[in-house]
């Protein structure tokens, strides 16, 4: 290199470096400010898209989500939400949300959302959920939409719940059902078979004592798979603080993750006995109030969407669903992303959200 | 610009990935043993013991300082949430009523409900 352009190249690192150093002192400024702003203001207005709340009864929640579009597909939709999480994550914000683009796409939505048992609710059971409150639901939705065919859309643990549901009423009105991250064989989620060893976790005396499952210790046990991404996140946040759009969406999958809801002391017990315990689902002994829930009994069209990082139903625990289901028209589609970044967030709107619709679409007329 | 190898906000960023990976990696690991689980258990069942001990304290002393507790909280806002319920329950039989009668308004959208003659884009391209 000759000495004017080693010259040159010096200038230019110079120059650099500066313009590094003026944004940088730039960032910790906004840092400060913006630091400030986010313990004095709340986050986004979250699940805000205009619904009525058709029925609510125990832990049970229905809503119709108005319909945007001109005109829309004869079947209604029903999304099962997981029992231990609020639906809102499928309606973040006004371009962040699921629903909104169901409904910008010609579907009528209806979802069932769950709340917090109360503490008389400790004896709620799964066939509380599986014959009493998706069935009551699925016929709430036929009368107000006046169709007969309902699509059923579970994400996690409300895929396991719809499929319980589909393998009992195999005769309808079930049309389709599309399942997020369903987990299937329990083992496989080998951290939480491991915290709910037999030889060490007593159900019954924690269900006991306490009624209810915690949300806290349900959340603990969902960070534990992660021990060290709270603090790795909190301190991303204090980098990114000046960042409004990494803030704003931050706070939405923070206040969400730590929505945790309890679960119903004897519903618990279920699942960690039939499913965590004995692995009934995956080795079709599973039964719902004395009625046989076997997966082959699953006929209608079927779409698994799985996601290739996902911590907490990983795919070794999904994958079996579409062999054990008698569907004959079933997809599985494994997608980029993680347990939640699969069904919200940027990744959501750009993979699984265009692959649901022209899935569903050409099975809801 | 920088050589990105070379900017420190870089390195940090990698750093901190790269701890909290390798960290979760080996936590993993210590938690996937029955050893962990047999501890994790006894700890979870003391502590949960001496915390409905409290709960039931603090319920005694509420009572005795003529405080509501938490449970008559818990009461109000389950009949507060029931009386709701039962106001959603009309509000949507109230609606259904009225798309019954043929008005084409819906009570509770406050809009008539489109018609459900959606083709899917693929089939429309064909006709």
């Amino acid at each position: 290199m000759n000495a004017p352009s080693m010259n040159a190249a010096l200038g230019n690192d110079a120059a650099s470096l500066a313009e590094r150093i003026q944004s940088e002192v730039q960032r910790a400024i906004q840092r400060s400010i913006k630091g400030v702003e986010y313990f004095s203001t709340s986050g986004p207005a979250l699940g805000s898209t205009p619904k009525d709340v058709l029925a609510s009864r125990g832990t049970m929640q229905l809503y119709h989500y108005r319909p945007v579009a001109d005109e829309i597909y004869r079947v209604p939709v029903l999304i099962v939400m997981a029992t231990t999480n609020r639906g809102y994550i499928l309606d973040l914000v006004p371009g962040q949300s699921f629903i909104e683009f169901l409904l910008k796409r010609g579907y009528d939505v209806y979802m069932l959302d769950w709340t917090a048992p109360k503490p008389e609710e400790k004896s709620l059971r799964m066939e509380d959920y599986v014959l009493d409150f998706i069935p009551d639901c699925v016929r709430r939705v036929q009368q107000d939409s006046g169709e007969t065919d309902v699509s059923v859309i579970g994400y996690c643990f409300g895929g396991v719940l719809s499929l319980l549901y589909g393998s009992i009423f195999h005769d309808g009105p079930m049309k389709n059902l599309i399942c997020f991250t369903t987990p299937i064989d329990f083992r496989e989620m080998k951290l939480f078979s491991n915290f709910a060893d037999r030889r060490y976790f007593d159900v019954d005396r924690l269900i006991d004592s306490v009624g209810n499952m915690p949300p806290e210790l349900i959340l603990s046990s969902f960070e534990m798979l992660r021990p060290a991404s709270r603090a790795a996140s909190q301190v991303q946040l204090w980098d990114n603080i000046w960042n409004d759009e990494f803030v704003k969406s931050y706070r939405m999958f923070d206040r969400w993750a730590t929505d945790t809801l309890p679960l119903a002391g004897d519903y618990f017990r279920t699942i960690t006995k039939d499913l965590m315990w004995d692995n009934k689902l995956y080795n079709d002994a599973m039964s719902v109030g004395g009625r046989a829930a076997k997966l082959e009994n699953v006929k209608v069209p079927l779409l698994h969407a799985v996601a290739e990082h996902d911590h907490i139903v990983p795919y070794e625990a999904a994958r079996h669903l579409i062999a054990r289901v008698g569907s004959t028209d079933k997809e599985e589609v494994i997608l980029k992303g993680g347990h939640v970044s699969l069904v919200a967030g940027a990744n959501a709107i750009k993979r699984l959200w265009p692959k649901l619709d022209s899935w569903l679409g050409q099975r809801s007329t | 610009m920088a050589d990105k190898g070379n900017d420190p906000a870089v390195i940090w960023q990698t750093m901190i990935g790269e701890l909290e990976k390798g960290f979760n990696s080996f936590a993993n690991h210590a938690m996937g043993t029955p050893e962990f689980s047999r501890l994790m258990n006894q700890a979870g069942g003391v502590a949960t013991g001496a915390q409905k001990q409290l709960g039931e304290l603090m319920e005694k002393y509420l009572v005795s300082m003529n405080l509501p507790s938490r449970s008559q909280l818990v009461g109000m806002a389950e009949r507060l949430q029931s009386i709701e319920g039962q106001l959603n329950e009309i509000k949507a039989l109230l609606g259904q009523i009225n798309r019954d009668a043929g008005n084409a308004e819906s009570a509770a959208a406050g809009k008539p409900r489109p018609p459900r003659t959606k083709r899917p884009p693929a089939e429309k391209a064909q006709k």
